[in-house]
């Protein structure tokens, strides 16, 4: 997959430029949302199970040493191997010397964004693997050569005539077929063959119970039981931030992670791993991957309690109008710019936000992600690395905004201009507002002018002004 | 009570309407208002951006113009700019004098509803508004529950207008959805801005309101923008002058 360079703002306007689909795409994440709020209303007791899944979250990262050594070790007592990976690269060798160990010719995987983020299917393709993604929104992107636009949802942005076109090119189903249950059932039947010709499967984990040595893994499709079943090798990947104490906290959890992703009580499968078949394998790959780092950084750190529901996505409304490769990283959105905003080399990731604080509130953990991504935003000014061309003009706003004298007069000459010139000459200097709305109707004097004029007796000056 | 009135930049040089009625309203409550002079902008645009040193003048500035001020209360008609003043006024100066005048800052809404409670009004306003529920006032300053938030609901904006007779309310679809406004993200994401400043425009026209009404000036000055470009059929009010009309 070749990389695009482009900042966010370019890569949303030309997202934007096709209003109809940017309405479509909005909705159909929207429809996500009304349906997270009438299920989470549904239970009196949401903002308590939010509260405490917070509290699990941040309990565990603050000890996590402890609970990964007792995930280990419980693990290992019940015949799982586990293994060790600082970074993605790292886990693709882990995962394909296991593979090759097996002579494995086939791997199905179960939807991971955390083998996303290590670019683990090039990888394994690279070395002569063949790799099926097996939920039914990550095969549509595999076969059309994409990555996931959404960390749930992967092929929200395809419509379901382009699934068509795309099934009908690759599955050979009925030029012009778009009817969603007539294309799952293709695509169910072109997976079952995969399952059954697979050497091994691979799936991604949404928590590693500690005291259990359990890994747990929720699929809509059950794509993860057919391919974990089948085989005798089973592969899981899990970030070090996957681990949860106990099955208490992990049922906290899962009341939350399905209701806030789909409106869902739970989702259909939510299988629990933790011994290998008789005669068979089972491998957990534990990854850092960068996660440490940032938790070297208490707000960043606060990231990590995600559970990727996905609901800051469905919410954000910049998200909803740019789509999710607008972005420069594998996870989009809000969170996305939380956890991956250092991979963005056009370092606008942290700006394609309102700071409306949407995501925040509908976080069932508690990511505290608009001001994580405020706090981005001072991270790179502070490295002097700022987009926009923010660098070269906010020191002239700062002293254009610290002296009353200037902002006065400058901003008296602005209401003057407003009045007497024509807007269609100030519209193109005033950039990208004068482009979508009118210019403000300029009054005559400023507050401060007008209570000289007619209230001075307001007027007070305070000791601390110098 | 004494009052010394914040009025952020944006509402001083573009929207001094918006000013004068609040002088007006808190007059007319029995208030005794005060303007401290040298007021300037609450550094938002800069801390908003990441530019934290940049904002460091621009916010003792203001600062200082309230420093020393006898008053009971600092009131502000715009909520985003009350939310910045008060972090960056503690980002900047942490000494007690700072705390102080801290300790007194209060959105209006937030003043009206909560600290002097009005709990009449005079004249009856015949109008259907649509309220502007923007970001930082209800997800920052607690002024409504966010339509994310599943624990008790509340909107103080509502409140205080249900008790003006012939007063009719009504909301947008997506009701608390972001207007797109968002500071420098209006220029520097123009195209995402743009879009979201229509639509929600045309939700809030949709609904059949005469006005759109809220508390943060720059929402209202992004829709005000987009509604006149779009020659949509609503106007946008501040909500102090919709409640000094109704006084």
């Amino acid at each position: 997959m070749q990389k695009v360079i482009q900042t966010h703002a370019k890569a949303a306007d030309i997202f934007c430029r096709d209003e109809s689909r940017v309405d479509w795409h909005s909705k159909a994440l929207w429809v996500l949302r009304e349906k997270r709020d009438r299920a989470a209303s549904s239970l009196p007791e949401w903002e308590t199970l939010r509260a405490l899944g917070s509290q699990i979250k941040l309990h565990t990262l603050n000890q996590l040493p402890g609970y990964l050594e007792a995930f280990e070790a419980k693990c290992l007592s019940q015949g799982v191997k586990v293994h060790w990976a600082k970074d993605g690269a790292e886990h693709n060798r882990i995962v394909h010397d296991i593979l090759s160990r097996h002579g494995v010719k086939k791997l199905v995987k179960s939807k991971s964004m955390l083998t996303e983020e290590c670019h683990l299917n090039p990888f394994l393709e690279g070395k002569g693997i063949e790799v099926i993604d097996t939920d039914l929104g990550e095969r549509i992107i595999q076969l059309n050569h994409q990555p996931p636009s959404h960390i749930v949802v992967p092929a929200i942005h395809m419509k379901k005539e382009e699934v068509g076109d795309l099934f009908h090119e690759k599955l050979g189903t009925p030029k012009g077929e778009s009817d969603p249950t007539r294309l799952t059932r293709a695509a169910r039947a072109h997976l079952r063959e995969q399952f059954l010709s697979a050497d091994a499967a691979m799936t991604g984990v949404n928590m590693a119970v500690a005291s259990e040595g359990a890994v747990i893994v929720c699929t809509n499709e059950g794509n993860a039981d057919m391919g974990a079943n089948l085989p005798k090798l089973q592969l899981h990947s899990m970030g070090i931030d996957k681990i949860v104490p106990d099955l208490d906290s992990a049922a906290v959890l899962l009341r939350m992670l399905a209701r806030n992703a789909t409106g869902q009580p739970i989702t259909t499968y939510s299988s629990l791993y933790r011994t290998p078949k008789p005669g068979g394998e089972m491998h957990v790959i534990i990854v850092d991957n960068g996660r440490s780092a940032m938790m070297r950084d208490k707000l960043l750190g606060e990231a990590l309690k995600c559970i990727r529901c996905g609901g800051c996505l469905n919410t954000c409304p910049v998200y909803r109008r740019s789509g999710g490769y607008s972005y420069g990283h594998t996870i989009p959105g809000p969170i996305g710019i939380a956890v991956g905003a250092d991979e963005d080399d056009t370092h606008s990731s942290p700006w394609a936000c309102t700071l409306c604080g949407s995501c925040s509130f509908v976080c069932p953990t508690k990511v505290p992600l608009d001001k994580i991504i405020f706090h981005r935003r001072r991270l790179y000014a502070e490295r002097k690395s700022l987009p926009y061309g923010k660098s070269g003009y906010m020191p002239l706003v700062g002293r254009f905004m610290a002296s009353p004298l200037l902002l006065d007069t400058g901003m008296a000459a602005a209401r003057i201009a407003l009045k007497i010139l024509p807007h269609s000459l100030l519209k193109p200097m005033s950039g990208a507002w004068g482009k979508y709305r009118e210019l403000p109707a300029a009054p005559g004097s400023s507050f401060e002018g007008w209570v000289k004029k007619n209230r001075p007796e307001l007027l007070v000056k305070s000791k601390g002004e110098k | 009570m004494k009052i010394a009135l914040f009025t952020p930049c944006l509402v001083n040089q573009m929207m001094p309407e918006v000013a004068i009625a609040t002088l007006s309203l808190l007059e007319k409550l029995g208030h005794q208002v005060i303007f401290p002079q040298g007021q300037t902008c609450c550094g938002q645009p800069m801390t908003n951006s990441g530019c934290f040193n940049e904002a460091k003048n621009t916010t003792l500035k203001l600062l200082n113009a309230f420093k020393g001020v006898e008053c009971d209360a600092i009131v502000c008609p715009a909520a985003s700019c009350l939310v910045a003043a008060k972090e960056n006024f503690h980002e900047f100066d942490k000494s007690p004098e700072a705390q102080a005048v801290i300790d007194k800052l209060y959105e209006l809404t937030e003043f009206l509803h909560d600290v002097a409670p009005v709990t009449q009004f005079n004249r009856p306003v015949a109008k259907k508004l649509s309220l502007q529920l923007s970001c930082h006032g209800i997800r920052m300053l607690d002024l409504a529950a966010p339509s994310e938030y599943m624990g008790p609901r509340y909107n103080k904006m509502e409140a205080l207008l249900s008790r003006i007779d012939g007063v009719e309310i009504c909301y947008p679809e997506r009701l608390d959805e972001c207007c797109g406004f968002g500071g420098t993200f209006s220029v520097d994401e123009g195209a995402v801005s743009a879009k979201m400043g229509k639509d929600k425009a045309q939700a809030h026209a949709n609904t059949g309101a005469d006005y759109v009404v809220g508390f943060d000036p720059s929402c209202l000055m992004h829709l005000d923008g987009t509604i006149r470009r779009r020659q949509l059929p609503i106007e946008t009010r501040h909500l102090a002058q919709i409640l000094n009309d109704a006084l």
